[in-house]
Parts: C-alpha cells; sequence; structure tokens
C-alpha cells in the first residue's frame, strides 16, 4: 500500500469502505458520449487516457525520465507544481502549454513526436479541472468489490443480471437491444463458443422441437459436458501459453510437450477451478504431494521459445526465458505490460524495475541450462518422468531391488570385516588397466608436441587440438558401471574451465552427456552427466593445482549414480575435501538412438579438448590409464608411486574390492540390478517443467535488460503497489500463485473475465486484453466487469458455471443484427451491445467446421501432433499424415515456430512466439484461395457431397439435398431465392462436368480419401462444387 | 532535444558504453532533422499507396520500391569488399588484444587458445571511377561499382544468426516484432491491388543457416502485412491453382453464384463486412491470373535473361529471384524481400565464398543494370547484405589458405543502388585489420532509419500501438545516414 501514488492513499483512506460503490459511482454517467456537454466529466474515461498517452512518458511514474520535476499521475504533484490548479482554468499552466502555438513552449513537445491535443482533448481537460480536477485510482487496480449493485434496467428484456448492466447502458446511449435471435442461429452460435464445433442436424432438430423452459439450458450444460469443450477452451490457453511443438530458435527442434496440452484440455474438462488453474501451472510442484498433473502443469513456464544454436552465451539466453516467464505472467494472468520495466521503471503504471527482477527470483531457481542440445532431443532439465503402462510400478520395483541389493553388499561388507581381519596383508602392486598411453612413442596428433615426460615422454596441448584415444567402446561407460582414470597433468595456466579428458559429444551444445575431468580454475572436477545440469553428478576439489608442477590424479567411481561414489586422489590420496557440486543422475550418461542423440555409438575418448570448449592449452599430460573397475586407495597410490602407509580402513577397501569373492559377487548382483534400473529409466519419456533448485539462485536487477549487467540483489517478490505479498505465503511460487489468486487482487479476476466475456463476444468488455495499465482501453461496462469478476470469485472460480452465466443473457441471445441499422457504422465494434456477436470464425475453427461438415473429423481427444494437408506447402515442409492425423482436430496440427502451418497463419492465429491473449481477425484474398483451393477443402467439399447421398434416400430431390447441404453448413434452412441460387449453381455444373467428363475425375482425386464409386462421378463432381461453393460461403465460416 | 518513445525490452544484449555513447550524442543531428520535419511535414508529401496508414509520406519519397538481397549466413566483408592487407602481412600471427578490446566472441570461437589473424585468399583490385576496393570473386558486382553505394562500417549487437538475422528485419534480436516489409506494407499500402505488396523469394536448394518465417512475419501488426512466399513452382502464392477438374470458367460460374448468395445476405443484414467477403473472392480471383503473368518468365528476352547467367532458368534459384523481383518491382511490389543462405563460412572459407559469389554476383549485378536500362533503379532502391561480418582471425587451424572464419559483429558491408542512394560512393572505414570501425559507424537502427528515410517515412513516426506502447522498426534508435543519400 505504501508504494501507491499518493493521492490514492488518501483517496482510499477515504473512501476504503465504500470504494467499490465509489468505483461504480466514478464511471456512473461514463457510458454518454464522452464529449456530452451535460456529462460531468470522468478521470478514469475521460483524462487518464490523454494524460497517459500524451504526458505520462516524461510526466508520470518513472523517475529516471522525469521532466521539470513534474508529476501528472498525481494530483498533490500536479497542484505544487501549478500544472493544475482545481477549479480554476485561467491559472493552470497545463492548459496554457497544451494550447500553446510556439513550438517551444507546446506540449507535448514536437520532438516527442506524440501529435498536439486535439480541441475535444484540450476542452475535456478545461472541464475537468473547472470541475475540481478530481483524480480517480486506476479503475484496475482497486480489488474488485465486495457486491456490485445490479442496475434497475431492461426490466421485461433481462434474463439475467448481465443484461440489466448491458440494458443500462444501452438505455443511457438511447440504444435498444436487437431482437431475439433465431433458434439456429443461437445454437450455432453457443457450439461454437462452447466447443469450437457447429451443431449437429439432429441437435438442432431436437432443439428446435424442445419447448420445454429449460430448452437453452439443456444445449448449454450437454455443451459444456461434451469433451470438445475442454479442446476449444484449450486453443485459447494455447495462444496465452505460447504453446507450439518446436524450440523456436535456428533449428526449432521438437520440444515433447503436447502431454502438457492435454492436461489444459482435462482441466478445462474437469471444470478445475480458475485459481487453481493458475496455482497448479505456476507453482504445481511445490504443493505438498504434488500430483503428477499438479507437476506436469508446470509446463506452461517452460514452453518459451529456447536455442541451442552453436556458440549461443548461455546466460544470455537463461536470462531471456527468465523474463518470458515472468512477462506471460504479467500477460495472462495481470493483463499488465511488465516488460516495460525491463529497463526502467514502467511509464505508465506503477510497476518498478525492481518488481520485474523480483518477480524473476520466483523463475530463475531452476536447475536448467540457456541451451537446450544440439546433439539430443532428451528434454531440457528440470525435467519429469512421463510414466506410461506399469513403468511407474516397474521402475520401483527395479528401484527396490536395487536398494534391497545395496543393502546386502552392506552387510556383506560387515561380514567380510572378519575375513579381512585374518586375511594375510598384501603388498601393493599397480593394477592393470584396460588401457593405457604412455606417449613415449614420441607421437602427437596435431600441433600437440611430444615433451619430456614424467616418465619417458608425454604431450604437450595446444588446446586447440583435442587427441582421441584408444578404443571407443572400452571407455564407453555407462553410470551403473565402476570405473577410473590415472594420469599425470602438468597444467601451465589456469583458466575458467579447461578439458583434461572427456567421453562426450560436446559440451553445452550436447548438454555435456558423458563423463568428462575438467580444470575449473584449476581444480580437478569430475562429472558424469546425462544433461547437465538437472541430471548429474558433479564433484569438485576446493584446491587449484599448482602451475608447471607434475601431479598425479587418479578418479574412481563405482557405478552407485551418487556424488559420493566419485573419488579423486591427488598424489596418490584421497581429496577428503570435495565440493558435490551436482548429485542427481536418473538416467545414464552414454548416447542412445531412441533419445533422439544423433552419434551414439560414435563418441569418443579424447583428451585436452573438446569441440567448441577450452582445452588443456599449455598443459602436458602423462601415463595415461583407463580402468574398468573401482580402485583402491591402495591401488590409486600405487599408480602415483606414492609410499603410503595406509590406514586400516583402506586395506578393507582393498581387500574388499579385489580379494573377496563373496563381495565380488554382491557386487554383480547389485550391478545386474543397477543395469535393469537403468534401462527401465532411461525407456521413460520426459517432459519439462519446473522444479526449484535447494537455495536460491540470486536475481539482480539488470542495468538496461543486460544479462550481465548485474546491480542491486533481489529476493522474489511481486508489485505491491498492485498488492503486497500475502504475509504468510511462502517467498516461491507458490506464495505467487497465492498472491495471484488472492480475491484483493485487483487484476486477475478481471482479467480471467474478462477472457471469458471475449470467448463468445469475440470482443472484450476490455478492449485490450493484454494492458489493463493505464494505456489500455477502459472498460465498456465497468460494472458488468467486475460483477462478472465478483461472481466468478464467489462461485469458487468456476470456469463454465461463468461461460453458462453469459450465454444464457438476453444479451447473447440477440440478433446479430441491429433493431437500428446505423449501429453498424457507429459502433462496428459491437461494444455498446446493441446486436449478438458476428466475428469471422477464428482459424481452427474454420477447418474444424468443414472437417465435421464433410463428416471427416475425428474425434479423438489429446495424443501427439499431427501433420494435416498444410504442412506439406509450410515453409519448411513436412509429409502430411496418411489417415486420421488429416482430420484431427487443428489443436493438434503440429506447431513449429520457425514454420507455422501457412493455413492457420493466413487466417490469423498467432505466431506462438509470445504470449499473445488477443488474434487479429482480417479479411484477405489469401484466405479465399485457401477455402476455394487447399486440398483440405476441396475433399470437405467432396465429402459433404458424399454425404448427401449416403444420409439420404435416393428418392431425394435435388432441393431436398441442396437444403440439407445449407442446413449442414450455415445450421438454418436457406429461403426460395438462396434455394434457387444454389439450384442454378448445380445444374450449370452438372452441364459443365457433362461436357468435361475428365474434369470430373480429375476432380474427385483430390484428397487423401478415395471418392464413393458408387455415385456417378459427373454427378458427384458437380456437388462437389456447389459443396465447395457452401463451404466458401460466409454464414458457413462466420458466427451471425 | 530528443523523446524515446519507449518501445520495450532492449533484447538480450546489455548496451555497450559505446552505444550509448552514440546515443547521447545521436541526439544533436536529430534535433536539425526533426525541426525541418515538424514545421510541415505533410506539406511535401507524396501520396501513399492504397490501404497504408500513411496517408502520405513524411517526406518525399525517393524510392518508391525497395529490392533487398538477404545474404544470409554473415558474408565475409574481409573477402569481398574490405580490403585489408595488413592481415596478408601477418598471415598466421596472433590478433593482437589491443584489436580485439575484450570483445565477446562466439561460444564457436571464444575457446580457442589460438586466434591466428587468415590474410584473404583472393586478389583485389580498385574498380569504376569511384575506385572502390573489391576482389576477384565479384567480378560482376565489380563492374557497377559506380551505381553503388558501399557501406564498410555496418555494425550490430548479435553474434549469432538467429538473433542477428531477426534484429536486421525486425529490429529486434528477440522475435515478435513485425518484419521491414510488413512496416511498409503497413505504412505504404499497396500499389497494385492484384499482388502482394511485400514479397519474399527464396534461393531453393541451399543449406546452411535456416530461415524463420518470423523474418517475414507481421509480429504484432495485423497478419494481412505479412510478406507472402513466392514459390518457384505453379502454386506461387498458397493454394493459387484452382484444384485439379476446375478451370477458370467453371470457377467464375461458381464465384457468380457464391457472389449472388452473399448479396442477398448482405441485403437480409446490411452488414457491410459481406461486401468485404465479396471483394475477398474477386481479388482471390484476378490474382489467380495476376501472379502467374508476373512469374512467367518465359515473355522476357534472351538478352534479359543472359544479363543475369545462365541459373536464370533454374526455378528458385538467386538469379531466377533476381528476374523475378524485377518483374514484380515493375507491376507495384513495394518489397520484395530475397534470402540465399550459405554464406557461413566457419572452415573452408576459399572455396565456399567463392561458390557463393558465383551465385550471386552476376544476378545481384544484373539486377542493378536492368532496372538502370529500364529508367527503375532512380526509385527502386536495391540492398545487399547480411546478418554480420567475419572474424579477421581464423576459426579453428590455420592451413595456408585452407581457413574459416567465425561470427563478427563489429563491422561488415553492404551495398546498396538506386532509389535515393548515392552512387559511386564507400561509407565508413575500419581499421587496418578490419575488425573495428574507425569512422562513419552505422548501426542496424541507422540502416534501418535511412530505408525508411529514402521511402519518404520518418521512422520515429511509422508507429503501431501495441500493448500500451508505440512501436517502431527501431526501438528507441536509429539516425539518418546523411552520407548514404544521393
Amino acid at each position: 500500500m505504501l508504494n501507491l501514488p499518493q493521492f490514492s492513499i488518501r483517496f482510499r483512506s477515504r473512501f476504503l469502505p465504500t470504494v467499490g460503490s465509489l468505483l461504480v459511482a466514478a464511471f456512473s454517467g461514463s457510458l454518454h458520449a464522452a464529449g456530452s456537454e451535460t456529462a460531468k466529466v470522468n478521470f478514469n474515461r475521460d483524462i487518464r487516457p490523454i494524460l497517459s498517452d500524451k504526458c505520462f512518458f516524461c510526466h508520470g511514474p518513472d523517475k529516471e525520465n522525469q521532466k521539470a520535476d513534474l508529476r501528472l499521475d498525481i494530483r498533490d504533484s500536479a497542484i505544487e507544481a501549478g500544472a493544475i490548479v482545481p477549479s480554476s482554468v485561467g491559472d493552470s499552466t497545463l492548459l496554457h502549454r497544451i494550447a500553446e502555438n510556439d513550438p517551444d513552449e507546446v506540449m507535448p513537445p514536437p520532438e516527442a513526436k506524440l501529435g498536439s491535443l486535439t480541441p475535444t482533448e484540450q476542452d475535456l481537460l478545461k472541464r475537468w479541472i473547472a470541475e475540481g480536477a478530481e483524480y480517480q485510482d486506476h479503475w484496475s487496480f482497486v480489488p474488485v468489490p465486495e457486491q456490485v449493485p445490479v442496475p434497475d434496467a431492461g426490466n421485461g428484456w433481462a434474463r439475467n443480471e448481465i443484461d440489466h448492466f448491458v440494458a443500462a447502458s444501452l438505455d443511457e446511449r438511447g440504444l435498444k437491444p436487437a431482437p431475439e435471435t433465431e433458434r439456429e442461429r443461437w445454437i450455432r452460435r453457443v457450439s461454437f463458443d462452447l466447443t469450437g464445433l457447429p451443431p449437429m442436424l439432429e441437435e438442432i432438430d431436437a432443439f428446435l422441437a424442445d419447448q420445454s423452459n429449460q430448452a437453452y439450458e439443456k444445449v448449454v450444460d450437454r455443451l459444456l459436458d461434451s469433451s470438445a469443450y475442454g479442446e476449444r477452451m484449450a486453443i485459447d490457453w494455447l495462444d496465452q501459453a505460447r504453446y507450439a511443438d518446436t524450440f523456436g530458435y535456428q533449428a526449432d527442434r521438437l520440444m515433447h510437450v503436447w502431454p502438457w496440452r492435454d492436461w489444459v484440455i482435462k482441466a478445462y474438462n474437469d471444470n478445475l477451478p480458475y485459481n487453481d488453474f493458475i496455482t497448479w501451472q505456476i507453482a504445481g510442484d511445490l504443493l505438498p504431494n504434488a500430483t503428477r498433473d499438479q507437476q506436469l502443469a508446470t509446463t506452461f513456464n517452460r514452453l518459451h521459445r529456447q536455442t541451442n544454436e552453436g556458440g549461443s552465451i548461455n546466460e544470455e539466453f537463461r536470462v531471456e526465458y527468465v523474463n518470458d516467464r515472468v512477462t506471460t505472467v504479467g500477460t495472462a494472468f495481470l493483463g499488465l505490460t511488465l516488460e516495460c520495466s525491463r529497463c526502467h521503471d514502467h511509464k505508465y503504471d506503477p510497476i518498478k524495475m525492481r518488481d520485474f527482477y523480483s518477480l524473476t527470483a520466483f523463475f530463475n531457481n531452476i536447475d536448467e541450462s540457456g541451451l537446450y542440445s544440439h546433439f539430443t532431443e532428451t528434454a531440457p532439465t528440470p525435467a519429469l518422468p512421463l510414466f506410461e503402462g506399469d513403468q511407474e510400478k516397474q521402475l520401483a520395483e527395479a528401484r527396490k531391488l536395487v536398494a534391497d541389493r545395496e543393502r546386502a553388499y552392506a552387510e556383506e561388507l560387515e561380514q567380510a570385516r572378519k575375513r579381512f581381519e585374518t586375511a594375510s596383508p598384501v603388498d601393493p602392486k599397480k593394477p592393470e588397466p584396460v588401457f593405457s598411453f604412455n606417449f613415449d612413442d614420441g607421437k602427437a596428433s596435431g600441433a600437440n608436441r611430444s615433451v619430456d615426460g614424467k616418465v619417458g615422454k608425454a604431450i604437450e596441448f595446444t588446446g586447440d587440438d583435442p587427441q582421441a584415444l584408444g578404443d571407443v567402446k572400452t571407455a564407453d561407460f555407462s553410470r551403473t558401471d565402476p570405473f577410473s582414470f590415472s594420469l599425470w597433468l602438468k597444467p601451465a595456466e589456469h583458466k575458467s574451465r579447461m578439458v583434461v579428458f572427456h567421453h562426450s559429444r560436446a559440451a553445452e551444445d550436447s548438454a555435456f552427456r558423458g563423463y568428462e575431468l575438467m580444470l575449473y580454475e584449476g581444480k580437478p572436477t569430475f562429472s558424469l552427466i546425462h544433461f547437465w545440469p538437472g541430471d548429474a553428478i558433479r564433484v569438485q576439489s576446493t584446491e587449484p593445482l599448482p602451475l608447471n608442477e607434475w601431479t598425479h590424479l587418479t578418479i574412481t567411481y563405482d557405478g552407485s549414480s551418487r556424488a559420493d561414489g566419485v573419488t579423486i586422489y591427488r598424489n596418490g590420496k584421497a581429496d577428503g575435501k570435495l565440493e558435490i557440486v551436482r548429485d542427481k543422475l536418473t538416467r545414464d550418461i552414454k548416447h542412445r538412438k531412441e533419445w533422439g542423440d544423433s552419434e551414439a555409438g560414435k563418441i569418443k575418448l579424447e583428451l585436452a579438448g573438446r569441440f567448441r570448449d577450452i582445452g588443456f592449452g599449455g598443459g602436458v599430460i602423462d601415463e595415461f590409464a583407463v580402468f574398468d573397475r573401482e580402485l583402491s586407495p591402495v591401488e590409486a597410490a600405487a599408480m602415483a608411486g606414492a609410499k603410503g602407509d595406509f590406514s586400516q580402513a583402506d586395506r578393507f577397501r582393498d581387500f574388499a574390492l579385489n580379494r573377496d569373492d563373496s563381495l565380488r559377487e554382491k557386487r554383480a548382483a547389485v550391478l545386474e540390478a543397477r543395469v535393469a534400473e537403468n534401462t527401465i529409466a532411461g525407456d521413460v519419456r520426459q517432459i519439462m517443467t519446473m522444479r526449484d533448485m535447494p537455495g536460491q539462485r540470486p536475481a539482480y536487477v539488470l542495468f538496461r535488460g543486460g544479462y550481465d549487467q548485474h546491480r542491486e540483489e533481489v529476493g522474489p517478490g511481486v508489485i505491491p503497489a498492485i498488492l503486497p505479498f500475502p504475509n504468510e505465503a511462502p517467498r516461491n511460487r507458490l506464495g505467487l500463485a497465492e498472491w495471484l489468486t488472492e480475491e484483493q487482487n485487483p487484476l486477475v479476476p478481471r482479467v480471467a473475465a474478462n477472457r471469458l466475456w471475449m470467448l463468445t463476444f469475440s470482443r472484450g468488455l476490455v478492449g485490450t486484453p493484454e494492458d489493463f495499465g493505464s494505456q489500455g482501453e477502459p472498460p465498456s461496462h465497468p460494472e458488468l466487469l467486475d460483477w462478472l469478476a465478483r461472481r466468478f470469485m464467489d462461485s469458487g472460480w468456476n470456469v463454465k458455471e461463468t461461460l453458462r452465466t453469459i450465454v444464457l443473457s438476453a444479451t447473447y441471445r440477440q440478433s446479430s443484427i441491429p433493431e437500428d441499422s446505423k449501429t453498424w457504422s457507429e459502433d462496428p465494434q459491437n461494444r455498446w451491445l446493441a446486436r449478438g456477436p458476428r466475428h469471422r470464425l477464428p482459424a481452427e475453427q474454420v477447418r474444424d467446421n468443414a472437417l465435421a461438415i464433410g463428416g471427416l473429423l475425428v474425434d479423438k481427444v489429446g495424443g501427439q501432433s499431427v501433420n494435416p494437408y498444410e504442412l506439406a506447402v509450410s515453409f519448411k515442409p513436412l509429409p502430411p499424415d496418411k489417415g486420421d492425423g488429416l482430420y484431427r482436430r487443428s489443436l493438434y496440427t503440429f506447431w513449429k515456430r520457425t514454420a507455422p502451418p501457412p493455413v492457420m497463419v493466413t487466417f490469423d492465429a498467432t505466431s506462438r512466439e509470445v504470449c499473445t491473449p488477443k488474434r487479429e481477425s482480417t479479411a484477405t484474398p489469401l484466405q479465399a484461395l485457401v477455402l476455394m483451393n487447399g486440398p483440405q477443402y476441396v475433399e470437405a467439399a467432396r465429402a459433404l457431397a458424399e454425404r448427401l447421398w449416403k444420409e439420404m434416400p435416393e428418392s431425394a430431390t435435388d432441393d431436398d439435398r441442396l437444403v440439407r447441404a445449407f442446413r449442414l453448413c450455415t445450421s438454418r434452412h436457406p429461403d426460395a431465392s438462396e434455394l434457387q441460387v444454389l439450384k442454378q449453381l448445380l445444374s450449370e455444373q452438372r452441364e459443365h462436368f457433362t461436357a468435361q467428363a475428365g474434369e470430373a475425375a480429375k476432380l474427385l482425386k483430390v484428397g487423401n480419401r478415395a471418392a464413393d464409386p458408387s455415385i456417378p462421378s459427373v454427378e458427384l463432381a458437380a456437388w462437389c462444387v456447389a459443396s465447395e461453393a457452401l463451404l466458401n460461403y460466409d454464414e458457413t465460416y462466420t458466427k451471425r | 532535444m530528443k523523446l524515446p518513445r519507449c518501445s520495450g525490452p532492449e533484447n538480450v544484449i546489455g548496451v555497450s558504453r559505446r552505444r550509448l555513447l552514440q546515443r547521447a550524442g545521436m541526439g544533436f543531428g536529430a534535433v536539425a532533422l526533426s525541426d525541418m520535419l515538424s514545421r510541415d511535414p505533410m506539406a511535401f508529401g507524396v501520396e501513399g499507396g492504397a490501404g497504408g496508414m500513411l496517408q502520405r509520406t513524411h517526406f518525399p519519397a525517393k524510392a518508391k520500391r525497395v529490392i533487398y538481397l538477404f545474404q544470409s549466413g554473415g558474408p565475409s566483408h574481409l573477402d569481398t569488399f574490405d580490403y585489408k592487407p595488413l592481415l596478408n602481412e601477418k598471415h598466421g600471427e596472433q590478433l593482437p588484444d589491443s584489436v580485439r578490446q575484450g570483445q565477446r566472441l562466439t561460444g564457436m570461437s571464444g575457446n580457442q587458445t589460438s586466434l591466428p589473424l587468415a590474410g584473404s585468399p583472393f586478389e583485389w583490385k580498385q574498380h569504376g571511377q569511384c575506385g572502390a576496393w573489391v576482389s576477384s570473386i565479384l567480378p560482376h558486382t565489380a563492374k557497377i561499382v559506380d551505381d553503388l553505394c558501399i557501406v564498410r562500417s555496418l555494425h550490430t549487437e548479435a553474434i549469432n544468426h538467429d538473433p542477428a538475422i531477426t534484429f536486421f528485419q525486425t529490429g529486434s534480436q528477440i522475435s515478435g516484432r513485425p518484419s521491414i516489409g510488413s512496416w511498409l506494407n503497413y505504412g505504404l499500402g499497396t500499389d497494385n491491388e492484384n499482388l502482394p505488396a511485400f514479397v519474399v523469394l527464396i534461393t531453393k536448394d541451399k543449406g546452411g543457416q535456416p530461415l524463420y518465417a518470423r523474418l517475414w512475419g507481421s509480429g504484432f501488426l495485423p497478419s494481412r502485412y505479412q510478406g507472402i512466399r513466392f514459390r518457384a513452382d505453379e502454386n506461387a502464392v498458397l493454394y493459387l491453382k484452382n484444384p485439379d477438374g476446375v478451370d477458370r470458367g467453371s470457377r467464375r460460374l461458381m464465384l457468380d453464384r457464391l457472389r449472388e448468395l452473399h448479396e442477398i445476405q448482405r441485403d437480409a443484414t446490411g452488414d457491410a463486412e459481406i461486401d468485404t467477403r465479396i471483394s475477398q473472392y474477386e481479388m482471390a480471383y484476378r490474382m489467380q491470373s495476376s501472379v502467374p503473368e508476373a512469374t512467367d518468365l518465359s515473355n522476357e528476352p534472351e538478352s534479359v535473361k543472359k544479363l543475369y547467367g545462365p541459373d536464370v532458368e533454374k526455378p528458385g534459384s538467386f538469379a531466377y529471384n533476381c528476374l523475378m523481383a524485377r518483374r514484380l518491382a515493375e507491376r507495384g511490389v513495394k518489397f520484395v524481400q530475397l534470402y540465399h543462405q550459405g554464406w557461413d563460412q566457419h572452415g573452408g572459407l576459399k572455396g565456399g565464398i567463392s561458390r557463393q559469389c558465383q551465385e550471386t554476383d552476376q544476378p545481384s549485378a544484373a539486377l542493378v543494370q536492368d532496372l538502370k536500362q529500364r529508367g527503375m533503379l532512380d526509385d527502386t532502391l536495391v540492398v545487399w547484405g547480411g546478418e554480420f561480418g567475419r572474424t579477421n582471425y581464423s576459426q579453428g587451424k590455420l592451413n595456408g589458405d585452407q581457413f574459416g572464419r567465425d561470427h563478427h559483429p563489429r563491422c561488415f558491408s553492404m551495398w546498396f543502388a538506386g532509389g535515393g542512394s548515392k552512387p559511386g560512393t564507400t561509407i565508413g572505414e575500419t581499421d587496418e585489420y578490419g575488425y573495428n570501425i574507425v569512422s562513419d559507424p552505422v548501426h542496424v537502427f541507422d540502416f534501418q532509419a535511412t530505408l525508411l528515410f529514402l521511402l519518404g517515412i520518418d521512422h520515429e513516426r511509422l508507429t503501431f500501438r501495441f500493448q500500451g506502447r508505440r512501436f517502431r522498426l527501431t526501438d528507441v534508435h536509429g539516425k539518418l545516414v546523411k552520407g548514404m543519400l544521393a
């Protein structure tokens, strides 16, 4: 509260108990024309938009940019500066400056290129000041009132509360509602709005026949209960979640995130309350005993674009991803343009730059990399296993077996102590490696040099010439294999990191998969990695190696997939102060074809360098040896030539590893169980989700948004000027979700209610669903929006219930033809709701409608995305599917971000690059070409023609068939003139194809499905063209 | 004094101090210009095209249309237009730190221990009256240097292809903004309603760095402003051709009946949008003849085809697309965007870049000549260039003249011809290592501002309000490069 602009504190403290009614009052009269002389000027409606757009840039909330120390967003400040003198038009300098002719004096200044204020705007400001220059809190930053009084208007017409609000506004504008639309049109409208599909003829007939009082309710309930409802709602959410099937940048590989899309469908069909819908997606993983679906929902935060372009700066992109999460939350839930605050305090809304970066701290804390892998399709970490069939059970059993056998080994180890005490001591001797290199042959690859070594010759490396070693297969260790390495090395310098040896395809470019010994600032660091950073083990010495001196290192690993299974020996002594950097390895470190690993089976063990990594420049390596077992401390010392007085523990370890048959057997049993577990674990599909790392990765204010421009460190936090962070809530994403879904959050319920309105009326009560801030459009019916938002929360954030209320209103039931034809031109966008909605169907519905009309639509919910015909002609063509994949609903169409489905884009689908809450609706000749010539539509037209034969008796006349076709396409009967046109069309086409029978045969070949041979081809072709005309008829793909 | 309108985040890149200084200094130049403009910009405006946001342009337009030959991958300036004999002298020596100045490198060569300088393996000569240096792999371009304005001091902030090319085409490294062509389409409308105002032509069967549909996308502008990619087949435009079995006559019949249905509906509803629907179908029908006419090269005289070289016969080749671009420009298409991939010579530079030039040199020069001989060069701006330059050192091993070059954002070359650009000029200079700019830097935003200026548009005033802000192509940056103006 303290961060609110001053005027609002005063305002609130005085009026807080009645803020709701005040808001209503503030807007009352607002429905009259802004310029009307009688109505009082209203700050939020009339004045704020002018000040915001023309003045706030320099005289608004952004401190850095304030000119002349003047703020016009705060009344006191404006008065103090003399810009505004309430009730005194002559003394208010603001009025003089905006009316100036002198270019040096006029505001806004010409350089701002904002143009000057229009006479109407100047007049409004003048009247407002004359009337006392009262400010109002920005309408969307005031909590939704507890109760919103319903106006006493529209009695007799109204069917529910919505209508009273609408009627009041119509009354004020002297407008009348349009008459009730025909039942056929209403059921068509509501079917598209709630399911995205047209009503079936039987459904229309049943509705027409239903004279009960509940006829409309029954239709709505049936639609809300159908699985198609969830599919329709999901499409809207996918636009906001920037959902796509590929990562989006450069190579644009597969993301494998469709299980999340299926979750969205399910969530809508289950009518998951909207507050849970938010919470699960923001923080489902943090809920107590999170279910699979709750965790899966968080994939929402990983759907932003990601890159794998070689050479990209990891941190640069990671920061970009985090920012995308924040701006998506801003747009989708809050209706705020948070991204403005990446570089400076928001210029129009009370969002500080610090707030933006505090929000990033919530999303900053997952163990991810800025690059996904170029060499594997494995889901970037953190990833959630998506079990299929009985995989979960199998894996649990396999893990239990591993645990059991590990316990058995541990018990046997205790037994073995007795055997050790009685065994005769053995002198340490050097163990036999599977292979080794002493480099004494004087050969070196590339520009590496053979130099004098620790023993005989060694190799000095350039750092740019990795030296491949040995047999590929021998060193291709799994995470279940015990293994060891031994070498002498002599670094010449320390760098941020240097490769000593590795078994991997690349560094960042392959998520580091494999194992590696690196020197980080000289500190020996050994890692086993499935996918860096979230699925890996890494241990690091705390001491750097000495420069220009020989050091011996032995690395041993016991096959346990645990960090404590790795030991680093320096000069024969175990390093007791290893830092565990990562300790979460759940899948194999080997490359596998099934994971989309492009070079499985070809990975090499290399010394001193790696593809695009920093090599061991100037360093020397000698006596390199590889072992396919874990060496004991005694053996490690022997490799280093260290004379040891070994502890009993060391000697016992040597005994246990090398000289006890019973333990050897138990180890084999453990290995066997681990291999089985590794196989099963590796078969489980994964999906990117959210999972916090322990602790908190520091977040910073980034100067001008630059990824490396760290300024002040910030912890997780929200936008206090909107609503303070809830006291008791945890400072993590769960707390953020709580903040978002608190009833006091002024934005979330309004933004959501506006969306539901948009889904049915095509335009929101707020026409800028993406911006509820100062620069956004004020609501056309503020009280109605508040009533809906209140009702929505009071219903338990019940989406179906709210939609039900909307579509059962008299407002929704209006004809789309207004009572007064002037309304078309005076209110083309239908802001005043003096008619029912009318809108060209969105891209998905255009296609789904054609498929449904042709009887082609495959009714299957969910699953992998599919390739309909249009992908064959996309920018990066893909072969279309052969069967059902051609006829699935459009939300299952494979979405490649760098080459989106061309027909969908032609019909204004969003690019799915960023969160987009609103689609444009254009009308272009390209759309006509698609509907006339696209194989999907030509085939659907033929399928429609075939239906007319299949579903009707042979005795049916042309008229009968045309009527049915027309009904299938528009849900209504044609009138006589329409039927006449269709008959002429049919007879012309018959004539045409009779004359050119060969053409008919060609037309019938379009599409994957064979034509019905029982219908004469000339006849079918003529009907096909007639059907095409109908599919291209405006009423078929426009909701009216 | 200049008031930048914020149009959003600064991208992923932190702004260098250098860039900030430039920005601060930019204000002075802008004062004079904006004073001039603010007097009465409309007074000397010219009519915009149909359906454009600008009724009149802000200034008299020099160029009425643009053909942009985008060379994707980052052509090496050091082997084409920016002659650096010092690199041959110091071939194999290390890049001095004093030259690199801590410049961030890509992760591809940034980890190399050694960064050996690499001289161009090609011969260099001065050409034309203007004496511009051009390497031997561009013999045809060398012949038209007196028509070119060569800029050797372009610079960008991106070091990877995706952000760099997106930056060039949309003014932002992160996708989501409208492309240059979409901005022009939005601002200037169209001169021929039967053809798209913004057409994209991509050389067929080229590998290399991928392209992305967003490069010609309309971003937050309505989708009708997006570029329309013409394919090199009978469906130049998506689903242009009638389905098999439907000829133009029977299509006309069907459309006549459809029109009648629409008219009945319009009369019943009084909804003017149905008229839009009717005209949509009529335009589509007209496009079905205007596009094949525009894209049919068979009537081009042999002499013209010869100018573009033998590849012109191969549909989808760069030569074919250059000739196509001329035909489209002739027919009133405002912005023709070509893309030719394959300039990403991380290795095998000598052979690789020679092949690229073989494919593009003659057609590019031919296009300029062809436009000139038709009198179209005066009001057609031709742009040639890629998304960044290449390093003066070898990526990976240097082996005589066998080497590659990594990405280099700090300087690179482009050329411009016609449309009010200054012919026979070379602008900007790089240091003797070809690594840093020493005079007249031209930032990507400056290029964009200048391109718009030539079309009569003030880049600060072609804006679109989205999410509460006025967006523009040049974000809050960009200054006119006066030296480029004829």
